[in-house]
């Protein structure tokens, strides 16, 4: 059984190829996603018309100035500064009003863009705040009688990348399960090395044990990568315990080995195998939430997707990952999973065959 | 018969029966009966699809028999699948080992599955190839390829090797040089070997005895001579006469089975005789006696290719 351990853990590290694609896959995604700055805030381009018109116009430009993100524009002419907004030129525009009406009350008209929600929340809260500035040191009041003092009390920041981040060695892993497994079990059958083995006394689940363990192996490598790379060379966080990380790794990827198992029962060959393990695995990874948090599907389809073994692996990952949490927290997601390692060991074992004919 | 020390292989009434596209079954192998001694090269001879491989596969529990018994060595295939798999040898027909192991760890690797099993060198040295011992099976002609599959059935120095079509797709010396590693197995080291071609000077050659097989039926089973002599006309007797040559008088010959003129210038004959030592000395008493000059005469023997074409009807090719 070491022998074949052994054996296996070889013939993995030999194929030089395959290997290469199973380890670079994932970590391209963990690079290109690291070169995104997720929390810089928005940059507004902003319209102001009058801007010349003193004093308001210039203590906003002034207010507008010390934020930093907007990027402003002096227009003379409001037509033309609705129509940049229409062709989408700019996001908001600013008219500022000509003097102090006779009530004592002049409006600052703001213009937005209503398909951009995230730079117009920024952009109105922002520019609502210089206005009240401006309103409190024109009634004279230097020092207000109440004062926001905010201070954050999540000692951590979490941004799309840490929620990314333990999404993506799930990805990975499932990859090289379902599809690495899928093919190389179609490949033995097609070379007869299965029927080879039935040839001799050893057992065939022992062969299949070594091969499913070298794999085990090579999982957890492969997530330390993606976290190392995520975490040293882009600034990940994971806040949990990376040894949990790696228990639920190897327990999501029994399940998709299982899986390639299954793909390799039921495709004739190996290209057949590539093309139904990816036809199982790409769905998978948007719908149980690599990329995007699956709250954002429609209500039906959540709770659907909430039945893919993806899914409980992704979120206890999350749990530990970002919420610090321990597995033992994860009780539901683990009952999950093992229901999923069942399932897909009674599938694998059902479709599993070693020669070609039925 | 089962439990004699000097049976190999024995097969009771076999049949093999597959579910056939488009409904109903299809018969592979049918009530087929045979039994191999210890020690002797046994062949199957037949076509593609005759169910050379199907039989060879029940024999060695890798398929299970519709019906019928069958027994290695007095253990059941079915029922003593797993010490009979460790006294035997398997090379499955067309069928490759791992891509990324060198020779040596494959069968280091499948030394590991036997409870008693050769040193790698040993088996390597035994086929040439021990200088290959780190190359990839990849990395190897055909025929060295061929010859690491059958050594690589013989790491548990197994007591019946099975070799399926181990010539098929080799070049002239190639497989010579495999027919060789077949003798050296039976003759020097008293393995019996079990094995399928579709060559018939292969079978001719290294079996001393050949089950002719065809539409999952044993047509025949006898040694090659006697499955030759079976032939109403086992010999041909070619020559070229100097003259004019009677032809009824050559048809009155003992055991002259069928006269015919080879080309058409009436100076070229073929006899198809029954036996070449029964004819010939008529033969040449005939040409003296008639003043007939005869040259170039050749004795050939039929092959069985020809013991095939009388029993089927059809080529081997086919």
């Amino acid at each position: 059984m070491k022998k074949l351990f052994v054996a296996s853990v070889k013939m993995l590290y030999r194929d030089r190829q395959s290997l290469f694609w199973a380890l670079a896959f994932p970590v391209i995604f963990v690079v290109v996603f690291g070169l995104f700055d997720f929390n810089q805030a928005p940059n507004v381009r902003i319209d102001v018309v009058g801007a010349d018109r003193a004093p308001i116009g210039s203590a906003l430009i002034q207010g507008l100035d010390r934020v930093g993100s907007f990027d402003v524009h002096r227009t003379a002419s409001g037509a033309a500064a609705r129509r940049s907004l229409m062709d989408g030129d700019v996001d908001v525009v600013l008219l500022v009003p000509a003097q102090a009406s006779a009530t004592g009350s002049s409006d600052v008209e703001v213009l937005y863009n209503g398909s951009n929600f995230t730079t117009n929340q920024f952009a109105l809260t922002t520019i609502r705040q210089i206005v009240d500035g401006m309103n409190l040191r024109a009634s004279g009041i230097s020092r207000p009688p109440l004062v926001v003092q905010t201070r954050a009390v999540q000692a951590k920041t979490v941004d799309y990348y840490d929620f990314i981040l333990p999404g993506l060695v799930a990805m990975g892993v499932m990859n090289i399960s379902i599809v690495g497994m899928g093919v190389a079990v179609a490949r033995y059958r097609e070379q007869r090395i299965l029927k080879r083995i039935l040839a001799t006394p050893l057992r065939p689940i022992r062969f299949l044990s070594a091969q499913v363990l070298a794999r085990l192996l090579l999982s957890v490598v492969q997530s330390a990568l993606i976290l190392g790379v995520g975490v040293f060379a882009f600034g990940g966080h994971v806040y949990g315990n990376v040894l949990w990380l790696f228990v639920l790794v190897v327990l999501g990827n029994l399940v998709f080995l299982n899986l390639g198992f299954a793909v390799a029962g039921v495709a004739s060959n190996p290209d057949a195998a590539q093309g139904l393990g990816q036809a199982l695995a790409l769905p998978m990874m948007f719908f149980s939430g690599v990329f995007f948090p699956i709250e954002s599907l429609p209500r039906v389809v959540e709770t659907l997707v909430r039945y893919l073994p993806l899914t409980p692996l992704l979120d206890a990952m999350r749990a530990v990952a970002i919420d610090g949490k321990s597995i033992t927290a994860t009780g539901v997601q683990l009952l999950q999973l093992g229901i999923w390692v069942l399932v897909s060991f009674a599938l694998a074992t059902r479709l599993f065959r070693f020669s070609e004919a039925r | 018969m089962i439990g004699n020390d000097e049976v190999a292989v024995e097969v009771r009434d076999l049949v093999k029966e597959f579910p056939a596209p488009g409904g109903g079954k299809l018969r592979a192998v049918d009530r087929v009966s045979f039994g191999v001694h210890r020690g002797e090269v046994f062949g199957f001879l037949g076509p593609n699809g005759a169910g050379k491989t199907t039989t060879l596969e029940i024999v060695e529990g890798l398929q299970e028999p519709t019906s019928g018994t069958t027994s290695v060595l007095g253990l059941d295939s079915v029922r003593d699948r797993e010490g009979m798999k460790a006294r035997i040898g398997v090379q499955l027909q067309a069928g490759a080992y791992f891509r990324y192991l060198t020779l040596e760890e494959i069968l280091d690797l499948f030394g590991s599955f036997y409870p008693r099993a050769l040193p790698p060198a040993e088996l390597l040295d035994k086929v040439g190839l021990l200088d290959k011992r780190k190359a990839l099976v990849g990395e190897l002609s055909g025929g060295q390829a061929q010859r690491f599959s059958i050594v690589a059935s013989m790491v548990n120095d197994p007591e019946v090797v099975f070799l399926d079509e181990p010539t098929t797709g080799l070049d002239p010396q190639a497989r010579r040089n495999l027919w060789d590693l077949v003798e050296l197995i039976n003759r020097e080291e008293g393995k019996t070997v079990v094995m399928t071609t579709h060559y018939m000077d292969e079978a001719q050659v290294l079996c001393d005895r050949v089950a002719i097989i065809d539409h999952g039926r044993i047509q025949a089973l006898d040694t090659p001579l006697g499955l030759v002599r079976s032939l109403p006309a086992a010999y041909r007797i070619v020559f070229r006469a100097s003259g004019e040559v009677d032809e009824h008088a050559l048809r009155q010959l003992p055991g002259v089975h069928h006269v015919s003129p080879v080309r058409l210038n009436g100076f070229n004959w073929e006899l198809a005789v029954r036996r070449a030592a029964e004819t010939l000395p008529a033969f040449v008493e005939w040409s003296e006696s008639n003043g007939v000059e005869v040259e170039d005469v050749q004795v050939i023997p039929a092959t069985l290719e020809d013991v095939f074409l009388a029993l089927t009807g059809h080529s081997l090719r086919e």
